[in-house]
């Protein structure tokens, strides 16, 4: 059978299983729900459209574009270190690793490659924002799910880990410390010792938030089996990050591609879950951050010395060419596609960002699921709404 | 050993964090009171040292949503030496920079090469007037007080960092 057969025959067999989700014994009037653009508790606008049978969702569609603020059109107006300042604010949770591979992208257009010391901050800052990021996702779920105490867990801990990124870039949420060539400036004095203090805390965070969340009886009964995925449908609909490894794939694009960066220098494992449930995506997320603060002990161990900029000029012209580069963010594959014609900013910028894939397959999960359901399913699928819109 | 409820074991860990809170004291503090101190490299607000900047407009051509607005003209100075020519130099007039509209991004800073902007970690400024967050080379220069010394960097660094 033919590639393209094989797809239709399991997009017809999945679109099946969810119609014969929907029960259609009992006849009650339709009714549409509107669940956002705006609600208090999220930071950003989407839209799900949510056609209801009774309890039962029959249709849904995520309704994007309400936060859209074309920062691929404005990035093709600014200059390379204007456009680092601009792509911040795509991913506002874990910025810098937003900055991480379009930087790559414009070096490898350059043929320059940053010096060692500066790709191991630069993984080490990319760790710790990964950590700022989904431990606000591991409070945020309690919430979403009705438990208000992890939350104010997530935010205290996360504060230690903004302080250091504050302390070490100058900025809380926008560091705009990455620069074609390396770094802006070194590392603080005392940020190892306090770097050490802070992953000690937030692998403490990690326990609390599984004692509180992960052993829990009601948690259990709304995340497991609740928003299943299955591995095909989830490669199929290119869902990448925890979502991905929720269901069972095996795929980390931190050790799968050879990057400058310094993942491929320490050992850690991927973890993976064979469900590809809410449990599972919400587990494979925990289990990430501790993963994630055992990079960065290992990497402030073997941290090398030197330099922290190669020599570039002072003013930037990318030479002709065109680059892809994507990393495994916090939310899953974020890769830019930049187009240069030789002159001081990008010809074309294409952001391939992951919440945007991530919630294309909303619409075949919800359909037939309760409505309480929705918000465990949307919270784990786990979706930073400036990444869809971008 | 029986497996603990995991309700009884939530329970536990809040209990865990008010005893903690109790002895150790809150996370917290109550800002207009007690303020925390942010670090050094922190991007609070931007400090212009007047006598070093030359109105190049480098910084206001680098400003990604372009709110740094300079006006400045030529003006004949004394000679250096006695019998020299009379020097041209550049004098400011205007230097003003909108932070309604700065995002704080440091391009600026990093461009200048006459070492005349600075990051200070001052934060306190908002107004009740967004017009006023226009800061003139006055205000700018004001903040200039608060400009810390650049931090001491981390074993292994190479060279000595600038501002």
């Amino acid at each position: 059978m033919t590639m393209l057969g094989d797809r239709q025959q399991l997009a017809y067999i999945a679109s099946q299983a969810a119609d014969a989700r929907v029960n259609v014994e009992l006849e009650t009037e339709g009714m549409t729900l509107n669940i956002g653009p705006q609600h208090p508790a999220t930071h950003g606008t989407l839209r799900i459209i949510a056609r209801l049978d009774g309890e039962q969702v029959v249709w849904a569609e995520p309704s994007c574009g309400y936060m859209h603020r074309g920062y691929e059109k404005l990035a093709e107006v600014r200059t390379f270190p204007q456009v680092t300042a601009l792509v911040n604010r795509i991913d506002w949770l874990g910025s810098f690793a937003n900055e991480v591979p379009f930087i790559l992208a414009a070096e490898e257009l350059m043929g320059i490659e940053a010096p060692p010391r500066a790709q191991w901050i630069r993984t080490i800052l990319f760790e710790l924002s990964r950590i700022a990021n989904v431990s606000l996702f591991l409070g945020d779920l309690g919430v979403q799910l009705g438990a208000i105490t992890p939350v104010f867990f997530a935010f205290r801990d996360r504060e230690y880990v903004l302080n250091l990124i504050e302390g070490a870039t100058g900025g809380r949420f926008h560091p705009n410390f990455d620069r074609i060539g390396g770094l802006k400036d070194d590392l603080p004095a005392g940020f190892i010792d306090e770097t050490r203090v802070v992953m000690r805390k937030m692998r403490k965070f990690c326990d609390e938030i599984e004692g509180l969340l992960f052993g829990n009886e009601i948690f259990e009964a709304r995340t497991r089996g609740i928003g299943v995925i299955p591995r095909d449908l989830a490669l199929q609909y290119g869902l990448s990050g925890a979502n991905l490894r929720g269901s069972g794939v095996d795929w980390d694009l931190r050790r799968d591609q050879k990057l400058p960066m310094a993942w491929d220098k320490v050992d850690w494992k991927v973890w993976t879950h064979p469900d590809g449930d809410s449990y599972a995506r919400c587990w494979i997320r925990l289990q990430e951050v501790r993963e994630s603060t055992l990079i960065v002990e290992k990497l402030l161990d073997s941290l090398p010395s030197g330099p922290v900029m190669a020599k570039v000029p002072r003013i930037i012209k990318v030479p002709e060419g065109e680059a892809w580069v994507s990393t495994e963010n916090p939310l899953g594959e974020m890769g830019y596609y930049v187009v240069s014609k030789g002159e001081l900013g990008p010809f074309r910028v294409k952001i391939r960002s992951a919440s945007f894939n991530n919630i294309s397959i909303v619409p075949w999960l919800l359909k037939g699921v309760y409505v309480p359901d929705i918000i465990t399913i949307l919270a784990s699928l786990y979706f930073i709404l400036g990444d869809i819109d971008r | 050993m029986a497996k603990v409820p995991g309700l009884l074991k939530g329970l536990g860990v809040t209990l865990g964090t008010m005893v903690e809170t109790i002895t150790k004291g809150a996370n917290t503090v109550q800002y207009p009171h007690e303020k925390e101190t942010p670090p050094i490299r922190s991007r609070g607000v931007i400090a212009l040292h007047e006598g070093n900047c030359t109105s190049c407009m480098l910084c206001a051509r680098s400003c990604p949503d372009w709110c740094i607005y300079i006006e400045g003209h030529k003006e004949l100075a004394p000679p250096r030496r006695a019998g020299g020519k009379p020097r041209q130099v550049n004098k400011l007039d205007r230097f003003d920079i909108d932070y309604a509209l700065c995002m704080y991004c440091g391009i600026c800073v990093e461009v200048c090469p006459f070492d005349a902007l600075f990051w200070s970690p001052e934060y306190e400024y908002s107004e009740p007037r967004i017009a006023d967050l226009l800061h003139d080379k006055a205000k700018l220069g004001e903040w200039m007080e608060t400009v810390p010394e650049a931090p001491e960097l981390e074993a292994g660094a190479e060279k000595k960092s600038k501002k």
